[in-house]
């Protein structure tokens, strides 16, 4: 069944021009990551929001790449600006959509939506194990998320790059935000 | 109307039909628009029914607003927003200053919001020493030259890459190449410093939810999000009518947005706002502000006539359908609010006076409201808008002449011959378009020297009142309309045998025409006593098992769809509605089989707008088809402009309109080698053989 989501996930997230890297564990997808940041050259990245795991093995495979990676905690008095230097964002998805290619980030401190919104690069992680079929599934999760969080909260669904068609209804991508996007969907181990 | 308005409109149209370059950036951008969405419906779970649920969700929430609008403050002062109602435009700009002077801030940058462009907040803002910027690339082109939205999602689709770029060279002082990939990078350049430094971040929302007092911003370019996290304060500017229930509420107006739009699913970026978080680790809190817009919100959900416009989630599909808003654009058709549902919107909330200034370019045909995902009847609604405006200004002359048809066609049948001299002297037609506004261009059918009623009476007596099938089950009332009744009796006549032949009584009250025109025309007062006279006469007849079943497909979308609508509290339009049929979708139904062998004939189908909702006319293309024939369903994807008798009218908005409108339609059927047109609407065929010069046939000349 997952599996079955995680490419219907794939084709939808192509769809709209994003990139997916289907890895079976958190290790794997740390070198996936190194691997796209590698390749496109990138020399600085921040991340936020990654699950637990995923976060040291990254740190270590940016470290061993020669690759700058901020890290949470990210202090108010730095950012904005803190995340305009970084090339690419990497942020952990709470769940993801099948039908859509579409991943949902939690914050509940902004500087979550930054990395992932301001870089040109962004990768988000999610786990095949959290994808629901149909964009109106996510309603559950989404209630389960805001009752978990009382007071403030947001959630950020992502379907791809930024895009915009507003010159002669030509696709361009990256206007604002990321350009580039990419999802890396862990398929075995669970959230 | 009064003369200066309809001459300004008739300069602009003629100015949009002299400007082929801006029309085609629109047309092609309709297009697009509703063939990402056809080919989204083809792959969607469900297809199109996820329109029934929005029309439930909305009008559900629409009716508990006031409670839901309680729920929501509540549930959002709980998270810590500030929660204010507004009147009007006015005291939102009074709001925003104070959080501005308060603060001492000046630099505010804005993600699209449509609901800020009704109350031109910019201007007052402005007007106050802020510093405003639009972030959405289109609604920035637009604010550099100060215009208005031209289309709601592609809001400057009117602006090609050469003047784009210019508009940044000027802004940013550096040369900018005609490129769009370039014209990209000046963009994200010049924006990102404003983005880093806003201090208010402005938005709409698409959405507030009353379970969690949350608000959702839908955007593709993610500005939306900068703008809501970036900004040291956030200012929502919401429409109360925005409010529904649940997520699942939202979930649902989050697809259906982007699918009716564009046939995406969902935006690249949807932003799900509960509170305001702060903007790093150390947990400084950080202001939301959430202002609730009435701006006769209030007065619309209190108005039956215009409630349903409530329902609108500003998706912009009804303006990539709508005829003559292809061919003029959002300019002339609109005010702030562009398109189909610009009008009563603007009616509502920039008055009558100016929503009457553009309704007559709506040509009723109904297209709207079968593409937009809450079901909302616009072409009624824009009828009742230019009711109320012809309460001011009365009704054009030449339209209120239209609006009695009938009795023109009666004269012109009981003085036949003379009729028809004159009407084919060229002096005389000079006469009618001077002087009653019908274009001379234009060609007519001729008048029946009878009425089908008389053809039917005289027959009857022939057959000494033995009519045929008496007694039979099947029993039919013939809803003849116009064309059949006093200009192709023959045909209403061969309609008649073939109903006869395939085993139904027929009978043929008197009754009058379908009462459309008064729809089309702003008169539904009109209208609704046409429904209530032939109601009155086939009603008893329905009560004891009578099918009604007409040749003209706009009558049976009165019969069908449009008088149940005007009398909601009638005691037997529901049941007249269903008991009414196109005529050969009720022939095919009793296995009628006759007709004229048409082997080897290749057809051209035109579906008329009314049709659509009837299902298309797949009865009479599965009865030609059945005859032999081969049926090409031919379609420009928007309306053939006659639209009734609208094409008739002399000048640009008439004839001129009509025929720009039509052209993509007649250049498809002159191009696809068939070998006639067929058509049951009567109108349309006389629009199609002046348009494309082909035959133009009724399938009733085929029986
Ligand atoms: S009814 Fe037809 S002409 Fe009128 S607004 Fe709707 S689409 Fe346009
Ligand atoms: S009226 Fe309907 S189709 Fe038009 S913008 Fe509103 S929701 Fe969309």
């Amino acid at each position: 069944m997952q599996d079955a989501l995680a490419r219907e996930f794939a084709t939808a997230f192509e769809a709209v021009r994003g990139v997916v890297h289907l890895v079976p564990t958190r290790a794997t997808a740390a070198e996936a990551i190194v691997r796209i940041l590698k390749e496109a050259g990138i020399t600085s990245a921040a991340a936020a929001a990654l699950p637990e795991g995923l976060q040291e093995a990254l740190v270590a495979g940016c470290g061993a790449a020669g690759i700058a990676l901020m890290q949470p905690p990210y202090l108010a008095a730095d950012l904005p600006l803190s995340m305009d230097g970084p090339e690419a964002g990497i942020t952990g998805m709470a769940f993801g959509v099948a039908e859509s290619g579409t991943m949902a980030e939690v914050c509940d401190e902004d500087s979550v939506r930054l990395v992932s919104g301001l870089p040109r690069t962004h990768i988000g992680v999610v786990f095949a194990s959290t994808l629901v079929p149909r964009l109106v599934d996510a309603a559950a999760p989404m209630r389960a998320i805001f009752q978990q969080y009382p007071k403030n909260v947001t959630v950020s669904f992502i379907s791809g790059p930024s895009r915009t068609g507003d010159i002669e209804l030509i696709l361009t991508l990256g206007v604002h935000g990321p350009e580039y996007a990419h999802a890396v969907v862990i398929t075995e181990e669970q959230a | 109307m009064s003369s200066p308005r309809k001459a300004r409109l008739e300069a602009a149209i003629v100015d949009a039909i002299e400007h082929p370059k801006k029309r085609n950036s629109l047309t092609r951008c309709m297009k697009r628009g509703r063939d990402s969405r056809s080919e989204r419906l083809a792959t969607l779970h469900g297809g199109a029914a996820f329109r029934q649920e929005v029309k439930a969700i909305k009008t559900r929430c629409i009716e508990q607003l006031p409670e839901l609008q309680s729920r929501f403050i509540a549930a959002a002062e709980a998270r810590g927003c500030q929660v204010y109602l507004a009147a009007d435009g006015a005291e939102v700009a009074e709001i925003c200053l104070r959080i501005a002077q308060e603060r001492a801030f000046t630099q505010v940058s804005k993600s699209k919001s449509l609901t800020t462009e009704e109350i031109e907040l910019n201007d007052d803002l402005q007007a106050a020493g802020l510093t405003v910027i639009e972030t959405d690339l289109g609604e920035l082109i637009i604010q550099l030259v100060g215009d208005k939205p031209f289309h709601l999602v592609f809001p400057s689709v009117h602006k090609m890459r050469d003047e784009v770029a210019e508009i940044f060279s000027k802004e940013t002082g550096k040369p900018v190449p005609p490129d769009v990939d370039a014209i990209m990078k000046v963009v994200r350049e010049y924006l990102r410093p404003i983005f880093l430094n806003t201090d208010i971040g402005m938005t709409g929302a698409n959405i507030g939810i009353a379970e969690t007092g949350g608000i959702v911003i839908e955007t593709n370019e993610g500005n939306g999000r900068l703008v809501s996290s970036i900004g040291k304060c956030h200012i929502c500017v919401m429409g109360m009518e925005k409010i529904v229930d649940t997520l699942d509420d939202a979930m649902m107006m989050v697809l259906a947005h982007p699918v009716s739009a564009s046939g995406q699913l969902p935006t690249t970026y949807v932003t799900w706002m509960g509170g305001r978080s702060p903007l790093g680790v150390d947990g400084v809190e950080r202001e939301s502000h959430i202002i609730i817009l009435d701006n006769g919100r209030s007065r619309m959900r209190e108005d039956p006539a215009m409630q349903e416009a409530l329902r609108c989630i500003r998706c912009g599909a009804c303006m990539n359908i709508c005829p003559t808003y292809g061919v003029v654009g959002g300019h002339v058709f609109g005010h702030i609010y562009p398109g189909p549902i610009g009008i009563p919107w603007t009616s509502e909330v920039h008055g009558l006076e100016t929503a009457g200034d553009f309704a007559e370019l709506c040509i009723s045909c109904g297209l709207c409201k079968e593409i937009c995902p809450a079901e909302i009847d616009m072409p009624l609604m824009i009828a009742e808008v230019k009711q109320r405006d012809a309460e001011e200004h009365g009704y054009p002359a030449t339209n209120r002449m239209l609006m009695a048809a009938e009795s023109m066609a009666k004269l012109g049948c009981t003085t036949a011959p003379l009729a028809n001299w004159s009407l084919r002297q060229p002096w005389m037609r000079e006469i009618m378009d001077r002087f009653l506004g019908i274009d001379k261009r234009r060609s007519f059918p001729a008048f029946d020297g009878q009425t089908l009623n008389r053809r039917f009476r005289k027959r009857a007596r022939k057959l000494r009142g033995a009519a045929p099938n008496a007694g039979s089950a099947r029993k039919v009332v013939f809803f003849a309309d116009l064309f059949v009744q006093y200009n192709r009796g023959d045909l209403g006549m061969r309609a008649i045998e073939a109903l006869e032949a395939a085993g139904c009584e027929v009978v043929l009250p008197k009754l009058q025409g379908c009462g459309y025109p008064y729809i089309g025309y702003g008169n539904l007062n009109a209208a609704r006593d046409a429904a209530l006279y032939n109601l009155a006469r086939i009603a008893p007849y329905v009560e004891q098992g009578y099918a009604v079943v007409t040749p003209e497909p706009t009558a049976a979308y009165c019969l069908k769809i449009a008088w149940p609508k005007l009398l909601p509290y009638h005691p037997h339009a529901k049941q007249v509605a269903e008991a009414s049929h196109e005529i050969f979708e009720y022939l095919l139904a009793q296995g009628f089989e006759g007709g004229a062998n048409a082997l080897g004939k290749r057809y051209g189908f035109h579906c008329s707008c009314h049709q659509r909702p009837l299902g298309a006319g797949a009865g009479v293309q599965a009865w030609l088809k059945a005859r032999g024939a081969q049926v090409e369903f031919l379609e420009s994807g928007t309306c053939c402009g006659m639209a009734g008798t609208f094409g008739m009218k002399a000048g640009a908005l008439g004839y001129d309109l009509a025929n720009a409108v039509g052209e993509p339609l007649f250049e498809l059927f002159k191009g696809s080698g068939v070998e006639a047109v067929v058509t049951e609407s009567s109108v349309c065929a006389i629009h199609l053989r002046d348009g494309t010069g082909l035959p133009v046939l009724h399938p009733l000349e085929l029986l």
